[in-house]
């Protein structure tokens, strides 16, 4: 016995789902059936239309999520550059300058005041 | 002029312009609109070269449009034809001995009909079209043949 499940908008069986979906899968592939068979594979012929260019590779196509910020990075790219060489990944480098920064800004505010 | 009995749908066009002047591309268009009006023939432009019967080239053509050209001709499924509207296409008109050009356009693919002209009328270009559907209805006799 397959299980029915009851909610409060109507029940579900896997059963007449399925039902539902065989008309479907068949039209699908009357219409499949009714295809041109001739075409040849491995061809120009099973390759997308591009104005008669060549595909480009997947990655060349592929929008990154860089990419959104592509022209923010190539305006600033003077101040990337520089940001991105101190930028060693080395903790004792940050704490470092954590320290330098910070005793700079302790001694402009002593002198300040 | 024979009988159409084997290639019953309608006949649609791929529309490539390799270097034309626009002169060819404008009368083709006239054989649609609505003095000669082809399409309640069933004679309609299609956007991909996969969907249509028919190659239809205009202008001579340029050394970088040729690989493009024979792509769009192998993408084609069978059975094709391939129609030459203009002078530039079938022999390079004025431009026949540019340093840039690789046409007459049968050096790069097989073409069926030749319709000379500059540019030629809507209704040579009507008349090629019919020529090339009873080349088809010949091919598609060929194929069917080969089925069997």
């Amino acid at each position: 016995m397959i299980p029915r499940l009851v909610t409060g908008a109507g029940y579900w069986s896997p059963l007449l789902w399925l039902a539902f979906l065989i008309p479907f899968a068949l039209i699908g592939y009357l219409i499949y059936s009714r295809g041109n068979p001739g075409y040849k594979k491995d061809t120009e012929q099973v390759k997308p239309y591009l104005s008669g260019n060549i595909e480009p590779s997947k990655e060349k196509i592929q929008v990154k999520a860089s990419d959104i910020y592509w022209g923010f990075i190539e305006a600033l790219k003077g101040y990337y550059n520089i940001l991105q060489t101190i930028h060693t990944g080395d903790l004792r480098d940050y704490i470092l300058w954590y320290l330098g920064v910070g005793t700079i800004i302790l001694f402009l505010l002593v002198g300040g005041a | 002029m024979g009988k159409l009995t084997n290639f019953k749908r309608s006949l649609w066009v791929f529309h490539a312009s390799g270097g034309s002047c626009n002169g060819c591309d404008i009368e083709i268009i006239a054989a649609l609109t609505p003095r000669y009006d082809a399409e309640r023939f069933g004679i309609k432009l299609v956007g991909s070269p996969r969907h249509a019967d028919v190659l239809l080239v205009t202008g001579a053509i340029p050394r970088d449009f040729a690989d493009k050209l024979k792509r769009i001709y192998e993408q084609m499924p069978d059975p094709k034809a391939v129609i030459v509207v203009g002078n530039c296409g079938t022999s390079g008109g004025v431009f026949y001995d540019s340093y840039n050009l690789v046409g007459p356009i049968d050096e790069i693919i097989p073409v069926d009909i030749y319709v000379p002209g500059c540019p030629p009328r809507p209704e040579a270009i009507i008349d090629a079209v019919v020529k090339a559907w009873l080349k088809l209805e010949k091919l598609e006799k060929e194929l069917e043949g080969k089925k069997e």
